[in-house]
C-alpha cells in the first residue's frame, strides 16, 4: 500500500514535449484510471511512473520519497504491458518465479508464493504450461500473477484488455477490479476506454495532449466535466449555446427560448464561452408544445432496454436516450423536457 | 496432376543432384588408390588419409583454419549481437545507415574488403604483422551473418519483455541474460554457424591478407594444386566438410529449433 504523487512532470522527446506538467496523487490502495485518446501521453506516464523513461522535468514520490532517478528494478512495481511481455521460454510457474528469484527469495518460499498466486489468477492447472500454449485471457492473467506475485508498492497496466474480444474483455474487467480490492494494492490503470475507466476506477484522470484536463470521481467526471472535450470523451453529451445571465454569483440563470428560466451551478472556472451540457438520458421526452424545447424526431434506434432518439430543434440535433417503453415515431414533433437540477455548464471548446 | 508431381519430384532431385554431385565427387576421389585426382576412382583405399595425416602442413592449416574461425567467430558473436541490438532497439533514425554499414563486407566483393584492409593496416604501420589484418578481415566477413540472424530473432520480439523482467527486479545486464539471450539464441546458434564455415572457407580475405607462415586451409590447398594433382588434396576436403557438418550439428544440437 504505497501512495504515489506526481509532480509537475514534464516529458520530452525532442519536439514537442510528450508530458507538459503532469501533477497527480493516488491514495493508498486507490485504483486509478489514466484515460484519454491516443497520443495523449497516458503510457508516457505510465513508464515515466515505471523508470523505463527518465523524466525531463517534475518528481515523483512513492509514500513521499522521491524516486525519480531510481532505476526501473529498485522501484518495486508491478507491471502489466498491452502484449502482456510473458516470457516465451519459461512456463506459467517459472514467469510467476521470476521476480521472487530477482528478489533472492528462498526457494521454499518461492514455491508457496507461486502456488498461492497461480490459485489467485485462477491458473493452478496451467503451471506447467508454456504461454503459447494458453489463450489471451489465460495470458493476460499470467501477466497479472507475475506482477502480483512480488507483492509491488504499486501496479501499473498498460490496456491489458486491448488484446481481448468484447465479452472477455468484460468478464476481466470485474476480475481486475475484484482482485484488486482483495489485494489493496495502490493501481494506476490505463486506457482509452471511458467505460472501462468508469467502471473499474475510484479515481478517473483524463488526458489530453500531455496535459490533465480532469480528474475526479467517474460521476464527477460524468456528470461535472469541466470541459466540453472532457464531457465528450466520456460519454455521449448535448452542449447547448442558452444565453446565460448573472455568471459569477455562484449560480446562473439560463433563459429557454420560449421565455421560461431555469437556475443551475456556476461554474467553478469562468471560461470565455459556456455551454450547457445535458447527457441524453437526462433529457426526457412529452408532447409537442410542452416541455422546455420543441423539436422533431429525425432519428430512432431501438437499443434493447432503451431507444436512441436523435431529435431536430433549434439547438441543432440533440441525443436523447429514453426508457424503452416512450416511444415517437420518426418525423413526429416533441417536446424536450430539461432536468434543472442535471444541467451542467462547459466551457466550451475553442474551436467549437 | 500426376504428371506435374513426379515433374516437380524429378527436378527436386535434380537440384540436389546439381548441388551435392560436386561435393560427392571430391569425397569419392578422396578414396582413391591411384595417384592421380581422378574420377571414378582407381580402386578403393585409405592410402591418401594416410598421407594426409602424416603431412604436417595440412594438419597445421586444419588446426589454423579452425582456431582461427572459432575466434573470429567468437568476436563476431559478441560484436554482432550488440550491433543488432542497437539497431533494432535504440538506432531509431539511423537505423538504415547502421544496417548497411554493418552488411558493406556482404554487399562489396571480398577483394575490395581485402584489399581495402590491406591499405589500410600499411598505412597505420601494422602491415600484416601480428596477424591482426588477417583476423580483423575475418570478423568483417563473418559479422553480417551473425548481425542478420540475431536482428532477425529480435525483430519478433518487442522490448516489453525485457522491460517486464527490469520491473521484477532484474538489472540490466540480468535481463539480457535470463530473457534476451534465451530468445535470441537460435538466432546467434545459425548465424554462428555461418560466422564458422564462412571464415573456415573464405579464400579473398586470406589469400591478400595471410603475410608469411601458415596459412589457412584454403590458401594451402590452392598453393597444393598448383604443383600436385593427387587425392589427397580430395582427402585433405573430405575433411574440412566433415568439420563444417560437426559444427552445423553440433549448433544445432545445442540451441536449434526450441524458441
Ligand atoms: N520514444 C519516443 N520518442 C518520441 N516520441 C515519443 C516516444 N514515445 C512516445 N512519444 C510521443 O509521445 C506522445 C505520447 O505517447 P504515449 O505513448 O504516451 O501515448 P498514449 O496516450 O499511450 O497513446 P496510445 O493510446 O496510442 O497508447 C505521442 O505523441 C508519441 O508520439
Ligand atoms: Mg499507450
Amino acid at each position: 500500500m504505497t501512495e504515489v504523487s506526481l509532480l509537475s512532470l514534464v516529458k520530452s522527446y525532442g519536439g514537442a514535449p510528450a508530458l507538459r506538467g503532469i501533477s497527480l496523487s493516488v491514495g493508498h490502495g486507490q485504483f486509478v484510471s489514466l484515460l484519454g485518446p491516443s497520443g495523449c501521453g497516458k503510457s508516457t506516464t505510465l513508464r515515466c511512473i515505471a523508470g523505463f523513461e527518465e523524466v525531463t522535468d517534475g518528481r515523483i514520490l512513492f509514500d513521499g520519497k522521491d524516486i525519480s532517478r531510481k532505476l526501473p528494478e529498485k522501484r518495486d512495481i508491478g507491471m502489466v504491458f498491452q502484449s502482456y511481455a510473458l516470457f516465451p521460454h519459461l512456463t506459467v510457474a517459472q514467469n510467476l518465479a521470476f521476480g521472487l528469484e530477482m528478489r533472492k527469495v528462498p526457494k521454499a518460499q518461492i514455491a508457496e508464493r507461486v502456488a498461492r498466486t497461480l490459485d489467485l489468477v485462477q491458473l493452478t492447472p496451467y503451471a506447467e504450461r508454456y504461454p503459447k500454449a494458453l489463450s489471451g485471457g489465460q495470458q493476460q492473467r499470467v501477466a497479472l500473477g507475475r506482477a502480483l506475485v512480488i507483492e509491488p508498492a504499486i501496479l501499473l497496466l498498460d490496456e491489458p484488455l486491448a488484446n481481448l474480444d468484447a465479452k472477455l474483455r468484460d468478464e476481466m474487467r470485474g476480475f481486475i477490479r475484484d482482485l484488486q480490492k482483495r489485494v489493496g494494492i495502490t493501481t494506476i490503470y490505463v486506457t482509452h476506454d471511458q467505460n472501462e475507466a468508469m467502471t473499474m476506477s475510484d479515481l478517473v484522470v483524463v488526458m489530453f495532449d500531455g496535459a490533465i484536463a480532469q480528474a475526479g470521481t467517474p460521476e464527477e467526471i460524468y456528470n461535472t466535466p469541466s470541459t466540453e472535450a472532457v464531457a465528450r470523451f466520456v460519454g455521449n453529451a448535448n452542449i447547448l449555446d442558452l444565453p446565460a445571465a448573472n455568471p459569477g454569483a455562484g449560480t446562473i440563470d439560463l433563459t429557454l427560448p420560449g421565455g421560461a428560466s431555469l437556475t443551475i451551478p456556476a461554474p467553478e472556472k469562468p471560461a470565455a464561452r459556456l455551454g450547457i451540457m445535458a447527457r441524453p438520458e437526462q433529457i426526457a421526452l412529452t408532447g409537442a408544445g410542452q416541455g422546455h424545447l420543441g423539436g422533431r424526431v429525425t432519428r430512432r434506434l431501438f437499443g434493447g432496454g432503451y431507444i436512441d432518439y436523435e431529435i431536430a430543434t433549434d439547438f441543432g440535433v440533440l441525443a436523447v436516450q429514453t426508457p424503452a417503453n416512450v416511444l415517437a415515431d420518426e418525423g413526429q414533433a416533441v417536446g424536450l423536457l430539461l432536468d434543472p437540477a442535471r444541467l451542467w455548464p462547459v466551457a466550451r471548446d475553442a474551436a467549437a | 496432376m500426376r504428371l506435374a508431381e513426379a515433374l516437380l519430384a524429378l527436378f527436386r532431385v535434380l537440384v540436389y543432384i546439381f548441388l551435392l554431385a560436386p561435393i560427392a565427387v571430391v569425397v569419392l576421389a578422396s578414396f582413391n588408390a591411384g595417384n592421380f585426382l581422378t574420377f571414378p576412382p582407381q580402386g578403393l583405399s585409405l592410402r591418401w588419409f594416410v598421407t594426409f595425416l602424416q603431412n604436417d602442413v595440412f594438419i597445421d592449416a586444419i588446426v589454423y583454419s579452425a582456431v582461427l574461425a572459432a575466434l573470429a567467430t567468437a568476436v563476431s558473436l559478441v560484436i554482432g549481437t550488440m550491433a543488432a541490438l542497437y539497431y533494432v532497439r535504440h538506432a531509431g533514425k539511423e537505423a538504415e545507415t547502421v544496417r548497411v554499414l554493418l552488411l558493406l563486407p556482404l554487399i562489396l566483393p571480398e577483394i575490395l574488403t581485402a584489399i581495402a584492409l590491406l591499405f589500410f593496416f600499411y598505412q597505420i604501420g601494422v602491415g600484416l604483422e601480428h596477424r591482426i589484418a588477417l583476423f580483423t578481415g575475418h570478423v568483417l566477413m563473418t559479422l553480417p551473418f551473425v548481425f542478420l540472424n540475431v536482428t532477425t530473432s529480435l525483430q519478433g520480439r518487442d522490448e516489453a519483455c525485457e522491460l517486464a523482467a527490469r520491473s521484477l527486479g532484474a538489472s540490466r545486464m540480468t535481463a539480457f541474460r535470463r530473457v534476451t539471450l534465451p530468445l535470441i539464441a537460435p538466432g546467434l546458434a545459425t548465424g554462428g554457424v555461418f560466422a564458422f564455415i564462412i571464415s573456415f572457407d573464405t579464400f579473398g580475405i586470406s589469400f591478400i591478407l595471410k603475410g608469411t607462415g601458415s596459412a589457412p586451409l584454403p590458401i594451402q590447398l590452392y598453393d597444393y594444386l598448383r604443383f600436385n594433382f593427387t587425392p589427397e588434396a580430395a582427402a585433405v576436403s573430405t575433411v574440412s566438410i566433415i568439420f563444417t557438418l560437426a559444427a552445423v550439428v553440433v549448433a544445432d544440437r545445442l540451441f536449434g529449433r526450441k524458441g
